[in-house]
């Protein structure tokens, strides 16, 4: 797993801490609270993005986006071919999530859908048809009990 | 043919405003209030409650998304699990309970619950699976998969 040589110090933590808590909180406050000047806290935060470490998104509800169900597809590929498949999953929209893995399956890709023709049609025409898949092991979320949503991996050209 | 009928806000709920503010958000999620308000020429004060109310609804919210590299945690595994002699649900609520795991899921598929396990490094894989989850009463056969590399990882739907 590639990430960024960047080491966070105090300071950083306790930024990160309270942009989690309120992602909304300003800068100035966030100087106040913490003893230091807006002026640090603003340049903490550009580092901090730059580095790919923290970004701020904007998150719908589940029942905004029509209470769409999780579902997981193990992908079994010819190995020599994973490197490229990971691309080219990562380039369906549909797919939010894209890992290569060791053991289990060459690959996991997950994505949110509210419609099962919409799975069956994806994997169907867009993913066994890729050269190199052997399988596709779908899995559907019935319920899900635990999602932390401030914790990702941050993918993406560093500016 | 729908999944799940779940819960579903309606899209109304939203008016022209509240799509102008998340849009001009999802550019730049530390955007003032002043600032969107510029731009969509209404208040501070109009963008203010509307924001509140979006988060009362719990519609949709900016969140900080931190990267796992941030909170030191250097290896994600996804794990599957099968259950026996145990509710499902009472097996994924104690999984859920353990901090390394951020997300648990119950399955229709070959497995029973999937969940995805963030963890410091590779040492931490045994005690984590062999000491802290195969200690939970239900747990009947995990399947690991250690991530070798995280090609995408946009979610921006989410339970709020």
């Amino acid at each position: 797993m590639s990430s960024s040589t960047y080491r966070l110090d105090d300071l950083d933590r306790s930024i990160i801490e309270k942009l989690g808590r309120d992602a909304r909180v300003s800068n100035r406050q966030i100087a106040s609270e913490l003893k230091v000047t807006e002026g640090t806290i603003r340049s903490r935060i550009k580092r901090l993005q730059a580095e790919q470490l923290i970004q701020f998104t904007v998150v719908t509800d589940f029942r905004v986006a029509g209470s769409p169900n999780l579902v997981m597809l193990g992908i079994q590929a010819d190995p020599s071919r994973v490197g490229g498949l990971a691309k080219q999953l990562a380039e369906i929209p549909e797919i939010n999530c894209v890992v290569v893995l060791l053991g289990r399956y060459s690959l996991l890709a997950m994505g949110l859908f509210t419609n099962i023709e919409q799975v069956n049609a994806l994997i169907f025409q867009r993913i066994r048809s890729l050269e190199g898949v052997r399988d596709v092991i779908t899995s559907v979320s019935v319920h899900n009990v635990k999602y932390e949503v401030g914790i990702a991996r941050i993918t993406g050209d560093k500016d | 043919m729908q999944i799940r009928s779940g819960k579903t806000l309606s899209p109304t709920a939203l008016d022209a405003l509240d799509n102008g503010i998340i849009e001009l958000l999802r550019v730049n999620g530390r955007a003032t209030n002043q600032e969107i308000a510029e731009k969509l020429s209404v208040t501070a004060a109009t963008v203010s409650s509307r924001l509140r109310r979006l988060d009362e609804l719990g519609a949709s919210r900016v969140v900080a998304v931190t990267d796992f590299a941030a909170h030191g945690y250097n290896v994600l595994i996804a794990v599957g699990v099968k259950v026996a002699g145990r509710e499902v649900q009472d097996v994924a609520r104690d999984l859920a309970r353990l901090p390394e795991v951020f997300s648990v899921n119950i399955m229709n598929g070959p497995k029973d619950i999937e969940m995805l396990v963030a963890l410091h490094d590779y040492a931490d894989i045994n005690v984590f699976l062999l000491d802290h989850v195969a200690g939970i009463a239900g747990v009947d056969a995990l399947d690991p998969g250690i991530a070798a590399d995280i090609v995408k990882f946009e979610f921006n739907v989410a339970p709020l």
